[in-house]
């Protein structure tokens, strides 16, 4: 199997994190400065809101070799643009499906909802889901028949 | 007001898909697949799709053109004609029939093509013809 | 068929009817008119399929104030529901005359509805409630899934049959031909964001026709993809695209939130 190429041992995952300005990325600044420690694995892109999110740049991300891909907005009824999380969740829920129905490890692309207010969580989430990643192994698009 | 759509064959390649061409008012506006068609059964490359495009397209030439004082104006058939003619003569006798090449193209018929060999072959006298689908 | 058409040219209540016309032996489509009675003698219904509803959009679009007739299967009817929900045609001007698919299509369709709401042409037949292309790609474990989708989307020429011959594709700029998310000059586009992202923007908009099947070169089976597509909206928003007149298509609007982070993150 092509997936057992890559042995876990030195794999480093590549996440794409697309963080709501007001929120999430907020979120994240509070972690930064109360110097919690959480790994490096992540790159970050701030957009103002996760509703400008379209699964084109989720699909592009993972076309161009990200590992896992992470979506964080403001909690439901809280978003700076009233419902713009609402387009949001049901546009993740669709893509998801779509991912495993393709064969994907749909556990690749994680949605969740992260205040300003909670660093401590924002770290929690990150190392969370760069484990699963880590452990996931590297995209399925590098190892499989392409 | 008129719609309706003309079965043709594409001119593109030597495939010779069926489709149609749809035309809106006596305007050219978009091609379909003919489903009937024995050799296409309905698909088309997107060279096909956009049959439609270049038949009236402003990019077409019209007249035959010839560099004048290093610009492109217009000029006769005759005039072109002659002057290519004479040039492909000076240089054949100059440098030799080989030193000439020909291109054939997918969208010009057997026939045409048939015509441009035996120019080059039997009238210029060179084996240097080949075609822009094997490029 | 050909007496309602007939009889609605005749009083003036359509303008012009888009059906089926026989021209040297294949059916094509063609816009009959009062002015050419004489052309109503070639018309059939045939078992062949074209987007007529393609037709209709580029009829009505050069005659907005004028009302058409078109014929229509089960899905064409479908098509037009969403049309009217998406504005791209006024239901007040659009005439349908309804043929009912005979028991071989509604098969080879796996339709689970292959009749529209009335029908002059054809018998009722019952509609396929599960499709086995999806049971047979959803009874595959995930690797199998995996390379049999890249080996299908590697076969892809990019050749836009699948979106040129959708009756539901009518945006004016397309997505997929924009330079800096599907790159030019690479065959075959990018496996899977090409198909994926056409997936996703046939949520709530594909019909279930099979034009795009029919019309790939390569015999990619896109339509399994986006009946699959039809069942998640399904599924998640309890819409079945086409069936009702009221309420936009879920991704078309903001609406209400139905869904848990739960839900989502299985």
């Amino acid at each position: 199997m092509a997936k057992e190429v890559q042995s876990a041992a030195g794999f480093e995952p590549k996440i794409i994190a697309f963080l709501c300005n007001w929120c999430s990325y907020g979120g994240a600044d509070l972690a930064g400065v109360s110097r919690l420690q959480y790994p490096s694995n992540t790159r970050t892109v701030r957009v103002m809101c996760t509703a400008t999110i379209s699964p084109h740049h989720i699909l592009k991300a993972f076309q161009k070799g990200a590992d896992g891909v992470l979506v964080a907005g403001c909690h439901i009824g809280d978003c700076h643009y009233m419902k713009g999380n609402y387009m949001t969740i049901k546009r993740v829920a669709v893509l998801k499906e779509l991912l495993r129905f393709t064969g994907f490890q749909e556990e690749r692309l994680y949605l969740d909802w992260i205040s300003s207010a909670e660093g401590v969580r924002f770290a929690e989430v990150i190392r969370s889901f760069t484990q699963k990643i880590r452990e996931l192994g590297p995209s399925q698009l590098k190892t499989s028949y392409a | 007001m008129e719609y309706k759509t003309v079965l043709t064959t594409c001119g593109y390649c030597g495939c010779g898909c069926g489709l149609y061409l749809e035309v809106l008012d006596g305007e050219l506006v978009g091609t379909m697949p003919c489903k009937t068609d024995p050799v296409s059964q309905g698909g088309l490359c997107i060279k096909g799709w956009n049959l439609h495009e270049f038949v009236n397209n402003s990019d077409r030439l019209t007249q035959p053109l010839m560099k004048k004082e290093g610009q492109f104006r217009e000029a006769t058939w005759d005039e072109a004609l002659d002057h290519v003619a004479s040039r492909l003569k000076e240089i054949k006798e100059k440098n030799g029939p080989n030193s000439i090449a020909f291109l054939a193209s997918a969208k010009c018929t057997n026939e045409e093509n048939y015509l441009l060999q035996k120019l080059a072959r039997a009238v210029v006298g060179t084996n240097n013809i080949d075609h822009c689908a094997r490029l | 068929m050909l007496e309602r058409v007939k009889e609605l040219l005749g009083s003036g209540e359509i303008a012009g009817f888009i059906g089926l016309k026989l021209e040297y032996g294949h059916p094509e489509p063609y816009l009959f008119t009062k002015d050419h009675p004489e052309d109503l003698e070639s018309l059939l219904v045939g078992d062949v399929r074209y987007p007529l509803n393609k037709v209709l959009l580029k009829v009505a679009n050069q005659y907005p104030e004028l009302t058409f007739g078109v014929m229509v299967r089960g899905c064409d009817e479908r098509g037009l529901t969403e049309l009217f929900k998406w504005n791209q045609l006024r239901q007040d001007r659009v005439v349908p005359i309804g043929v009912a698919c005979p028991r071989e299509l509604a098969e080879a369709c796996e339709c689970y509805k292959p009749y529209p709401s009335q029908w002059l042409v054809g018998e009722k037949t019952e509609g396929i409630s599960k499709s086995k292309r999806l049971q047979k790609i959803e009874g595959m474990k995930q690797d199998e899934r995996l390379s049999y989708w890249q080996n299908q989307f590697n076969k892809c020429i990019k050749c836009y049959g699948c979106r040129d011959v959708c009756p539901m594709c009518f945006c004016e700029v397309c997505s997929l031909e924009d330079r800096n998310f599907i790159l030019t000059g690479k065959i075959p586009p990018e496996n899977p964001t090409f198909h994926l992202s056409r997936a996703v923007h046939m949520v709530g908009r594909c019909i279930d026709c099979g034009l795009c099947e029919e019309a790939c070169p390569s015999n990619i089976p896109v339509r399994t993809l986006y009946k699959k597509v039809g069942e998640i909206v399904m599924d998640v928003f309890g819409y079945r695209t086409g069936e009702s007149a009221e309420g936009k298509s879920p991704l078309n609007i903001l609406g209400e939130v139905t869904l848990e982070l739960s839900d989502v993150n299985k």
